[in-house]
């Protein structure tokens, strides 16, 4: 027997591949030991709002030896910095995360040449972090500020380039063949939803994402991109609905184009998990894009567990589900009657 | 049009604390006034219709979506913006410094707004509790957050203002050992907690003109003839611009270029750019606009992409009479020797629609012709390398004189990867010699901007009575809409990862990106790969039904393996989808049980990790009450 309002779970996996497709991606940047012993990045693309400057900023400091905050960032600007390609596949943190990082160990490598020389020790074995610098294995130990004064009075600006590449190969015409990346992330969503069997209206309670990223550099913001995936894919699912008439649309402003807001949201509970990639330094991969693919169709198998009816066209609107509930009643009564 | 007028309005008001007498003009709404006439850009219009909240200010304490209020009706009052609750080089309010700590900010563009609706709901309740916070936050739309780290950064900021938290709370966490895998908070986020950030439709530069872009009424028709002389004639106008402008090859497009900048003697879709029009002020180019001739003839269109694969059907473009984009075929063993060799075969076919990208953010850009001769466009563009390379065609210009400059992006999930108005804007700059701006509105955005592709699947999948997959047959028809834009890429993803993270021994896959008379499809979130795996996953779980299996069991029978081949025959290294399906089955305590309606036997549901179900309004509390409160 069905009640009023009926619960159900389902879930979803998923897989998606970092940075472009089926062809070679490439980043560059370019990097400085500054003044101060602060940090200069030069790259040609900015944020969106997926944290990418965060990033870079944290990715800087690490290879520097230096302060997040201290890093200044030149991005956004094809005759100022070098080419970043854009801001999307997934790509940023990938791509532009370890050309900086690159870019990084070339500024640092030629610090760490003249310290050494000045302190008299071998270059590998000089090591900062969070604005300090040391020889391993002495008492030698000065602030970047102090390393890089040194560097400079020695005549040698610390900077450095990078470049990096991700290599997948273009598909095969006839049977599609390639390797079109080479990082592959993986997921899976589980969804509870109650579904009002009168009005037909479906409310999403809980959210389960378990998503590999790689190397987590920022968990909070890995965080933010699932969550905000998921409510896009929330969205998809139960109510976005682009919708034309011979070509003029029905849906020009938010009062008709209906979107996720506060009301709408589930208890996202998030799950990092950490498969690191092998083939580039930071072993990060990437999360904006596929935190979204599992989220609807977990939400179309948790309403087929709740009351039983299969929505195999989106979005699922109350008007659709109840349609489907009155379907399957009457699907039921007609059995019943044979 | 910036002379008194006898119908000029005298205003006294208060804002962010100063007393001020201003002169406006009656169209002008509140948020006109105060980022127009007062620079004050923290406030940004979203959608002009009070929808999205991201003009939110205080009128006389109370919150307000100043895009609905008139500006005459600001007289005599004290308004307070987000620019004021911090103040020039202030500390940020707990609010704002929570909204940091947590990373509630991502694009930034609906914040100030955000910021603004909690302020609210903490000053009207400062115990607010969760239930009551989402309620009050209901008016503002964000994007890109899925709006949990916003809750979370609200109650953080109730429980320090009541004492309850200590304000080390808002702080940075340490530096630890590494600032990897660390916590770090935004280094964007105070400029976008306290409005200062500049997206390019805040930005002004001196001398500068305003454009407005004709669009097509029609979805498919020639243009016999754009008579634009009525228009340059009228005082203000700088000039109007059409496809004969174009110096050199016009067409833009991420892998084909089949979309010249203006309609080029045709138009394929509803809101097609057909002219732009340069004047002194906005009001000045929406009339020039108004007085530009077209002469349209109608000719058969086609909104269906299956009837578009339909010999005679109308062709969207010459050069491709069959109205295919792009077909992805992948092709591994032989499928129908998998189909017969299955215990089972289970077909069904799905559905998605299209999606708007819904950017807080409208599209916006300024454009200008440098000192040293360089075409730069600011806009907030997320292929800024790509587009210098079509722009320097477009305009016949070397590559080193043409400049793109990323602004700030108030949301993009690949809707901002089309250089779909920064053609019109360099033109312009190149004609007037001055600095252009373009804002659209948010109905100008919906209706000429790139939707997620719509697709229509058919999916069969044989399997054996054990569980394992035999073979599958998928095929996606897809809307690309008027013009390529991403479409050939969109549906390579699609295809590539159509048949999930599974071992499949025979699989036959082909996916058709097919051009239609409607709003064209680009790049979104997912590239296709949204629409090919809601297919996969919904009928893994009718699939599993049939076999009496757990969802996960089934889907373990059949995960690719570290080592895997995939459907492209790639080998793969470490594959975590194993991991993944463990991970996500473990934290939401999945009782495990064959796919069927079980809801109501399930004892999973409804645990701490759960929101309640929701009923509009039962939430609005007086604190120590029980009464409901109304809230304006």
């Amino acid at each position: 027997m069905m009640g009023r309002k009926m619960r159900g779970r389902g879930m979803a996996a998923s897989w998606y591949g970092i940075a472009r497709t089926a062809t070679i991606d490439r980043a560059g940047a370019w990097a400085e030991l500054d003044d101060g012993g602060t940090g200069k990045i030069v790259t040609g693309v900015t944020e969106i709002g997926e944290g990418i400057l965060t990033l870079l900023a944290q990715v800087a400091a690490e290879e520097m030896g230096i302060k997040p905050e201290d890093i200044t960032i030149g991005d956004n600007d094809t005759a100022r910095s070098p080419e970043a390609a854009h801001a999307g596949a997934t790509r940023q943190t990938y791509m532009i995360g370890n050309s900086v990082a690159l870019a990084c160990r070339d500024a640092r490598a030629k610090l760490d040449k003249e310290l050494a020389e000045h302190w008299d020790v071998e270059a590998d074995s000089i090591e900062a972090f969070d604005g300090e610098i040391w020889s391993k294995g002495s008492n030698l130990k000065m602030s970047m500020e102090e390393a890089v004064d040194i560097c400079k009075k020695r005549g040698v600006v610390p900077v450095g380039s990078g470049s990096f590449t991700a290599h997948g190969t273009g598909l095969d015409p006839v049977d599609g063949s390639g390797s079109p990346w080479q990082a592959y992330v993986f997921g899976t969503q589980v969804a509870e939803v109650e579904v009002d069997t009168v009005t037909g209206e479906v409310q999403v309670l809980g959210i389960w994402a378990a998503h590999d990223v790689g190397r987590a550099i920022n968990p909070r913001g890995v965080e933010g991109q699932i969550e905000g995936g998921v409510v896009q894919g929330l969205g998809q699912a139960l109510m976005e609905d682009y919708q034309l008439e011979d070509g003029h649309t029905k849906t020009h402003g938010f009062a008709k184009y209906i979107l996720p807001t506060s009301l709408d949201i589930p208890e996202i509970n998030t799950v990092i998990v950490e498969d690191p990639d092998p083939k580039s330094p930071l072993g990060a991969k990437g999360i904006g894009e596929p935190a979204l693919v599992p989220t609807a169709p977990a939400i179309m198998n948790a309403i087929y567990d709740a009351v039983g009816v299969r929505i195999t066209s989106l979005p699922a609107t109350p008007e659709k589900v109840l349609a489907a509930l009155q379907a399957k009643a009457a699907a039921g009564q007609l059995e019943a009657a044979e | 049009m910036s002379e008194q007028t006898p119908t000029d309005l005298q205003l006294e008001f208060q804002i962010n604390g100063r007393n001020m007498k201003r002169r406006a003009q009656p169209h002008q709404r509140l948020l006109d006034f105060i980022r127009d006439d007062l620079a004050l850009t923290g406030a940004k219009e979203g959608c002009g219709a009070g929808e999205c909240g991201t003009c939110s200010v205080f009128v006389d304490g109370k919150l307000v979506k100043s895009c609905l209020m008139p500006v005459a009706k600001a007289n005599g009052t004290k308004i307070e913006t987000i620019e004021g609750l911090a103040g020039w080089g202030g500390d940020l309010t707990p609010v704002q410094k929570a909204f940091h700590k947590t990373g509630a900010s991502q694009c930034g563009y609906c914040i100030p707004g955000m910021v603004m609706a909690a302020t609210s709901a903490l000053r009207e309740n400062p115990k607010a509790d969760i239930e009551e916070i989402k309620e009050r936050l209901g008016g503002n739309i964000c994007r890109c957050t899925g709006y949990t780290k916003i809750f979370e950064a609200v109650e953080m900021a109730r429980d320090v203002l009541s004492g309850e938290a200590n304000a080390a709370v808002l702080e940075a966490d340490g530096a630890g050992k590494s600032y990897i895998g660390n916590n770090v908070r935004r280094l964007d986020a105070p400029s976008k907690v306290a409005g200062r950030l500049r997206y390019a439709g805040d930005m002004v530069m001196p001398g500068m003109l305003h454009m407005q872009v004709l669009r097509s009424p029609h979805a498919h028709a020639l243009i016999k003839s754009i008579d634009t002389s009525e228009a340059e004639n009228l005082p203000g106008v700088a000039c109007v611009i059409t496809a004969d402008d174009v110096p050199g090859e016009d067409g833009f497009g991420v892998f084909v270029h089949d979309q010249p900048i203006m309609a080029r003697g045709r138009v394929r879709y509803v809101g097609e750019a057909i002219a732009a029009v340069t004047a002194d002020d906005m009001l000045t180019a929406v009339r020039a606009a108004s007085l530009i001739k077209v002469e349209y003839e109608p000719i058969a269109a086609v909104f269906d992409s299956e009837e578009a694969m339909q010999n005679g059907a109308p062709v969207v473009h010459d050069y491709a009479p069959d109205n295919i984009v792009k077909h992805i075929p992948i092709r591994k063993g032989d499928v129908e020797q998998g189909f017969a060799d299955a215990d089972l075969v289970v077909e069904q076919s799905y559905d998605t629609q299209a999606v708007e990208h819904a950017y807080l953010e409208p599209e916006a850009g300024i454009a200008y012709v440098d000192h040293d001769d360089v075409v730069t466009v600011v806009s907030p563009s997320q292929n800024i390398t790509h587009h210098r390379h079509m722009l320097a065609k477009i305009i016949d210009r070397p590559i080193n004189k043409v400049r793109f400059i990323m602004s700030p992006v108030g949301g993009g999930f690949g809707g901002k990867e089309d250089m779909i108005y920064q053609g019109m804007l360099a033109l312009s700059a190149m004609k007037t010699g001055a600095p252009v701006r373009l804002v659209y509105t948010r109905e100008e955005s919906i209706i000429s901007t790139a939707k997620r592709h719509p697709a229509r699947i058919t999916y069969k999948m044989g399997l054996k009575q054990d569980g394992r997959i035999t073979a599958v047959s998928f095929r996606m028809i897809s809307d690309g809409g008027a013009y390529g834009l991403s479409t050939e890429g969109v549906m390579r993803k699609a295809a590539i990862l159509a048949c999930g993270p599974y071992n499949i021994p025979n699989v036959q896959i082909d996916t058709y990106g097919v051009y239609t008379n409607n709003t064209p499809s680009g790049a979104f979130r997912t590239f296709g790969a949204m629409q090919s795996q809601f297919a996969t996953e919904s009928h893994m779980d009718i699939c599993a039904e049939k076999l009496g299996l757990d969802p996960f069991e089934f889907r373990r029978i059949n995960m690719m393996q570290n080592g895997a081949v995939t459907h492209t025959q790639q080998q793969l290294g470490s594959v975590s989808i194993g991991r993944v399906l463990e991970a996500a089955e473990k934290a939401s305590r999945w009782e495990t049980g064959p796919v069927s309606m079980r809801g109501q036997e399930r004892a999973d549901l409804g645990g701490d990790d759960t929101r309640p179900p929701c009923t509009l309004g039962a939430r609005f509390r007086k604190p120590g009450d029980d009464d409901r409160q109304e809230v304006a």
